[in-house]
This record gives structure tokens, C-alpha cells and sequence, in this order.
């Protein structure tokens, strides 16, 4: 069968396994924004914790996905489900961008810009929401385009671990030695992620032209 | 005794970093209300460092610092910083703000009403020499130096401070746009009657745009002076500054 | 939106509930058995049930299948009572029939709120199994017979036999197999025909494969009782049934009606005669219309 004769008649099937993988990057991209810019705003009012944390999210980084899966599987609560799982997982991968981003955008606030704001009487909390995030939204939203491509290509591996998405078409396919599943599976993904990162680019560059 | 008609007062003040590298010792140093007060010194003598105590950018170590006959440790340092002008000398515009919003920051912050935020603005463009129309939406990347350093001193005055602090502010202009800036400054004083701490190392700017010169030299205050007793002093520390000053005249009237 | 709602939102993206699709998912693992399981599940539930059907199968294993269900991935799947009860629910191996399906019923209804319903009529349990002609050589009819050879023998084993508790090590600690070497690991499609190749003298099969009739294999007998009850039992989601209650009704309907020699027979359809598993089914459920 022609591929995309398979893929009309997999039609619904092929809408649920990228519908979960949707689901699976989306939730773990809110995570990870939701955790690790107030992380990154934190590390810039906070140097000194610069080499722990940033430390830590590297050797998170360093762990081969599919280790990582099953190093977690094993906890209470997060093991018992895959999805959960997979999740936590992606979200720590995810992480390491988004922290370092917000922190090097922040902190790449020029200095006169920063002296001026707060002589001028702004509060820490003006000064956040005024200023710094403003100026290093370019680069923020450029670290969560990177940690978005990353976590769409991790998350096909979660299917091994019986986390759903499109890995499953892959696995699949690899264990009937059928290249149109595989196929089924891969193509969306890739596509899945340069999407992904050219929409995100579209924003990174209305952000730049807006803050000129 | 504090000084009732000072507009700020240091007292004995000492700033000291990293526990023993002291900038500033036993400053004591009245600035009267509504005078130019030059902060005239060499790189390293503390005049920037005794400057941003007033805002407090900086805490003593020790002494005190009075605005307004209270001492900064006691005013809201958030009410003393919109209280007081700030203009330096990269001048610090938003670059994501257009001229229009970077100016009109303080009244936001200070919750002015729409309209009189607006007047207040065209207003203090116009006494910085930018024409509202031609500049509001203008952005600091389309503005040539001088320009930006103009509208960094239309936003320091904007919420008409009584106190303007000014670090350096023309020392990155050309000759000629520094000139002109010195000179609209000098009608500036006139009209509006501020108090001004004016931080610079150029003998000439000091003597032209101060009431009243005070000379700093390792972290000491070594004087204070008007213009005219500066020139006449024999003092030791003054002494540099006169001779440099004679010898770029020379240059000057040999040129002519 | 405000803090609250955006945090319960939150919350509720946490517990992992994804919005479902309205279709009766039947999963199945990744070999030929489950295979026509899945299709005798799909094609069966498929006339009782007004949605249409969706078919995940080739999941890799027991716990992703498992996963599937509880996370609403799939609505059934056919599991061995054996491995429900050692592998997911972690509980000690036992070889009673009746207390083993009723243990994994009860916990399964329990902890995970899937309903268990009666066997299919088969016991897939593990099958020691030999080439016809060394078994008669030898003279081996059951698994302490083949101890007192076993330091002559090379055993062929699949990962998860391999792995799993109720796997190699208790039959070799039971039996007392000493066998020459380390068992060799591989693909359970390969056993048999590493069998057939001489490349190993016995292998852990299971009990229904077709390949065994085809090629004169013999089954060795679990005299002692090592191996626990293996019987195949469907597995539904509980909302599935509150939401189609007829496929329960279906699925007691179909408990007891497959043979081991219909599983053997299909098993070998597929694997001996390489015909398309939805096929097989298909004409299985023809010439069984006393099913519905």
C-alpha cells in the first residue's frame, strides 16, 4: 500500500496518536515555561545559585531520554502512569532552554537601561514586568522554540514506555517491519516540530520588530 | 547643625566595599536649594559614588545623607528615587519605549491623569528642544546622541522633581552637540530654579554651568568653590585643573 | 483567567486525563496470538457496539498495555490471568486456576477499576517444548524427565521469560535444570526456528502456538506445576462498560467458546500459512455463528 493511501485509511488513528502527542508536548511546554522562567528570574536576582541550578538542568540534559524514563519508573505516583511519567520526563528536558534563556536575557539587560529604571523609582516587580521581560522576551521565547523542538522529538520515544503519541506508529512499524507505519509516525512528528519551531520563529521576530 | 535651606546634606559620610576598600571618607557637604552644584574630580575620586547616595543607589557605611531634611534611610526609597531626576551618560532610554513613553514613565508610575500626562510631556520637549510631533514616536535607535541624551533629561524632569542628579550626562556628545547642550542647559537653570548635582570631570563644563564647584580627590572633598574663587585658588589640589584649563585656552587663542 | 481556575486546570492536565476519542479502542500486545486476539476482540465487540472500532496493537508488552487501559488509550485487551497476576499486580505466583482468576478479578476491580471477564476457553501457559524427534529419542514426556538431561540441552528463551518472576529462574530452581550454558536470549518469533535449526534443544513457547503441530514439536508436561494458570481473560475499562454496557454482555457471551485447538489452529494460520490475521478471525467467527 501507497503511503498515503495507508494514512487516509489510518485517518482516525492517526489524528489520536498526534492529538496524545500534542498533549504530551503541550502540557510539558507549560510546565516547563510555568517552572523555569520564574526560575531563570530568580538565578538573575540570585547569581550565586547560577552553577546549581544551571548545573543540575545540565546533567538532567546529559541523561539519555529513554534512561530517564526508566529511572523514574520506579517512583510512587509518577510510575504508576506512563503518561505522568513521560511528562515529568519531558518537562526536565525542557527545562534547561527555558532557564538559561530567561536568565542570559535578563541578565543581558543593558546596564545604563537598569541604573535608569531603578533610579527612577521603578519596584523590583515594575522593573520585571517593565523592563527586563520586555527586553529579553527575544531571547526567552528563542530558548522555548529550542526546548519545544527537543521535547516533540523526545516525546516519540515515550511510547516505548506506553506513554502514547506518535512513537507508537514507530515502535510498530520497527516490530511488523513495515515501513509505511513508521513512516506514519515519523513523518507527522518531524513535521510536528518544524511547525513548531517556524510558528515560534514567526513570534520571536514580531517580538524583535515590536521592541525594535 | 543641619542646614534648613539644604536641599540635601551629607554628614560625615563614608562608603567603603568588600568590608575595607573605602571610596568616600568624612564627606561633609551641603548642596543649597536651587543651586548647580558641580561634582568636579578625577576617575576614581568618588564624585559618581557620592552621587548615587542621594537616591540612594548606593547606602553609606557610615554618616548620613539628608534630602529634603530627612535622612535617606528613612524616606521610602521608592517615593525618594520618583521624587528625584536621574540623567547619565548613556542616557538609559527603554529602547523598547518610543520617546513618547520613556518620557512620560515617572507620571505613569506616579498615576498622573491621561491629559496632564500628555501636556507634560509635549511641554518638556519642547523645553529640550525636540519638537513633539517630529519626536514622540520616535524610537532611541533613531535618535542621533544628542538627541538621546535630550530626551534622557526631558524623562529625568518630566515629573518636575525639585532635585535633578546628573552623572556625566554630555560627556559622550561631540564638541559641537555638547556645546549646544551645555548652553541650552545653562538657559534651562534659569527658567526652572532646580536643585542640580552635577557630576564631571571637564574643568571648562564645571566652570561654565556651576554655581558652585565642589572638588573631589580620593574619595575627600577638598573645596568648594565658585567659579571665580577656583580660578584665583592656590590650592594644591585646584592647582592641576587651572593649568590644564590655562592650557587648552592657550591652544585655543594660539589657533585663533 | 484567574489564579484558581488556571491552577485546577492545571491540576487536572497533571492527573492525565486527556480528552478521548469516541471509539472503542482494542489494544493487543506485539505477537501473532495477541494478534488474533485483538481481531477476534475487534471483529466480535464490533457487532455489538454502534461505535466504531480503532485498533492499537503490536504494544510492546504487558505494562504498555496496561498503561493503555488506565489511561483510556484503549478500552480492552486480552491478558493471561498468569502474568495479570504476577507482572501488574505483583502478587506471588500461584497454580489454582479458579483462585488465580478470581484474585486478579478482585484486585483488578479494585486498584484499578477494570472489570476481568471469564476465560476465553484457553490456557496459554508457558510450554517447554522440544523437537518431536529428540523427545521420543530421549524419552522425555515431562519437564523432570528433561532435568536429568538438561546439562545436555541449550535453552532458547524470550526476554520477558527471561525477566520475569514467574519465568526462568523458578522453572530451573524447581525442576533443578542445569543447563551447559546461559540461555540464549531472542525475538519469541525466532524460537522456533532457532528450534527447527538446531540452534538450540528446547525453547519456552506457549502452549498454543501453531507452530507446534506444524513443525512435530512436543510439549513438554509441567508435571510438578510450576507455571501458573495462563488463562486468556479479557480486560474492559469500567466506564467503557457503563457507557456500552452490551460489550459486557458480548464478552460473557464469548467466555469459554475458544478452544486451545482454535488458538493453535488460528495461531498457525497466521504463522505457518502467513495469512493476514483479520482474515482468519474473520473466517473463524463464519463458521462459528453460534457465538452471537
Amino acid at each position: 500500500m501507497a503511503l498515503p493511501d495507508f494514512i487516509v485509511a489510518h485517518k482516525r488513528e492517526m489524528l489520536t496518536l498526534t492529538g496524545e502527542h500534542l498533549w504530551l508536548v503541550g502540557v510539558s511546554m507549560l510546565l516547563a515555561i510555568a517552572i523555569g522562567v520564574p526560575l531563570g528570574i530568580f538565578l538573575s536576582r540570585r547569581p550565586a545559585w547560577k552553577s546549581l541550578i544551571l548545573g543540575a538542568n545540565n546533567i538532567m540534559q546529559t541523561i539519555p531520554s529513554l534512561a530517564l524514563f526508566g529511572l523514574l519508573l520506579p517512583l510512587p505516583w509518577i510510575g504508576a502512569r506512563a503518561d505522568r511519567l513521560a511528562i515529568l520526563a519531558l518537562t526536565l528536558y525542557a527545562l534547561l532552554p527555558v532557564v538559561r534563556n530567561t536568565y542570559t536575557g535578563i541578565a543581558g539587560v543593558d546596564a545604563p537601561v537598569r541604573e535608569a529604571a531603578i533610579a527612577m523609582g521603578l519596584t523590583q516587580r515594575q522593573l520585571l514586568w517593565q523592563v527586563e521581560l520586555p527586553l529579553a522576551s527575544n531571547v526567552i521565547v528563542a530558548g522555548i522554540r529550542t526546548a519545544t523542538v527537543i521535547t516533540v522529538g523526545v516525546a516519540t520515544i515515550a511510547a516505548a514506555i506506553g506513554a502514547g503519541g506518535l512513537g507508537e506508529f514507530i515502535f510498530r512499524g520497527l516490530a511488523m517491519v513495515d515501513n509505511n507505519v513508521i513512516l506514519a509516525g515519523a513523518i507527522p512528528a518531524a513535521l510536528m516540530a518544524l511547525s513548531a519551531d517556524f510558528v515560534l520563529g514567526l513570534i520571536q521576530r514580531s517580538l524583535v520588530r515590536t521592541h525594535h | 547643625m543641619t542646614d534648613s535651606s539644604a536641599a540635601i546634606e551629607f554628614v560625615d559620610v563614608t562608603y567603603r566595599i568588600n568590608g575595607n576598600r573605602t571610596l568616600i571618607s568624612g564627606l561633609n557637604l551641603s548642596v543649597r536649594r536651587g543651586e548647580t552644584l558641580m561634582l568636579l574630580g578625577r576617575s576614581g575620586s568618588g564624585k559618581t559614588t557620592t552621587l548615587k547616595l542621594i537616591n540612594r543607589l548606593l547606602a553609606q557605611s557610615a554618616g548620613k545623607v539628608l534630602v529634603d531634611g530627612r535622612s535617606t534611610a528613612v524616606w521610602d526609597v521608592i517615593r525618594l528615587r520618583r521624587h528625584i531626576g536621574y540623567a547619565i551618560q548613556e542616557a538609559g532610554l527603554f529602547p523598547h519605549y518610543n520617546v513618547q513613553n520613556n518620557v512620560a514613565l515617572v507620571p505613569r508610575l506616579e498615576r498622573w491623569e491621561a491629559a496632564r500626562i500628555a501636556a507634560r510631556v509635549r511641554e518638556v520637549l519642547q523645553l529640550v528642544g525636540l519638537p513633539y510631533d517630529e519626536f514622540a514616536d520616535r524610537y532611541p535607535d533613531q535618535l542621533s546622541g544628542g538627541q538621546r541624551q535630550r530626551v534622557g533629561l526631558a524623562r529625568a524632569l518630566a515629573a518636575d522633581p525639585q532635585i535633578l542628579l546628573m552623572d556625566e550626562p554630555f560627556g559622550a556628545l561631540d564638541p559641537i552637540t555638547r556645546g549646544e547642550i551645555q548652553h541650552e542647559f545653562m538657559q534651562l537653570k534659569k527658567t526652572l530654579q532646580k536643585t542640580v548635582v552635577f557630576v564631571t570631570h571637564d574643568v571648562a563644563e564645571a566652570l561654565m554651568l556651576g554655581d558652585r564647584i565642589a572638588l573631589m580627590d580620593s574619595g575627600k572633598l577638598k573645596g568648594v568653590f565658585l567659579p571665580a574663587e577656583f580660578l584665583r585658588s592656590t590650592d594644591d589640589s585646584v592647582l592641576p585643573y587651572i593649568s590644564a584649563f590655562r592650557a587648552s585656552q592657550q591652544i585655543l587663542n594660539s589657533g585663533a | 483567567m484567574d489564579r484558581r481556575s488556571f491552577l485546577s486546570a492545571l491540576a487536572l492536565l497533571l492527573s492525565g486525563c486527556m480528552p478521548k476519542s469516541s471509539a472503542l479502542a482494542v489494544g493487543s500486545k506485539n505477537f501473532t496470538e495477541q494478534l488474533v486476539l485483538g481481531e477476534l476482540l475487534a471483529q466480535y465487540l464490533g457487532r455489538f457496539t454502534p461505535l466504531p472500532v480503532d485498533k492499537r496493537f503490536y504494544l510492546a508488552g504487558s505494562y504498555i498495555c496496561h498503561q493503555a487501559l488506565l489511561a483510556g488509550r484503549i478500552d480492552t485487551y486480552v491478558e493471561y490471568t498468569g502474568t495479570a497476576l504476577v507482572a501488574i499486580l505483583k502478587e506471588k505466583p500461584a497454580s489454582d486456576h479458579a483462585a488465580v482468576f478470581n484474585t486478579v478479578k478482585d484486585l483488578y476491580s479494585r486498584r484499578f477499576g477494570l472489570e476481568v471477564f471469564p476465560s476465553l476457553g484457553f490456557d496459554n501457559t508457558f510450554a517447554m517444548v522440544m523437537r518431536g524427534s529428540d523427545a521420543r529419542g530421549l524419552r522425555l514426556k515431562t519437564l523432570s524427565d528433561a532435568a536429568a538431561v538438561s546439562s545436555h540441552l541449550r535453552l532458547g528463551v524470550g526476554y520477558e521469560f527471561l525477566e520475569r518472576p514467574d519465568g526462568y529462574k523458578g522453572l530451573a530452581s524447581k525442576y533443578g535444570l542445569k543447563f551447559a550454558e546461559a540461555p540464549r536470549v531472542m525475538d519469541l518469533g525466532l524460537l522456533y526456528r532457532a528450534l527447527q535449526n538446531n540452534q538450540v534443544d528446547i525453547v519456552a513457547g506457549s502452549n498454543t502456538d501453531g507452530l507446534i503441530a506444524a513443525l512435530d514439536l512436543v510439549v513438554l508436561e509441567d508435571d510438578q506445576h510450576y507455571f501458573p494458570p495462563y488463562d486468556a481473560v479479557p480486560i474492559v475499562r469500567r466506564a467503557t462498560i457503563d457507557r456500552q454496557p452490551e460489550i459486557a454482555a458480548a464478552l460473557k457471551r464469548l467466555g469459554g467458546r475458544i478452544s486451545a485447538n482454535d488458538m493453535r489452529r488460528m495461531n498457525y494460520a497466521v504463522d505457518g500459512e502467513k495469512k493476514d490475521a483479520a482474515a482468519v478471525v474473520k473466517d473463524f467467527l463464519a463458521r462459528n455463528t453460534s457465538l452471537f
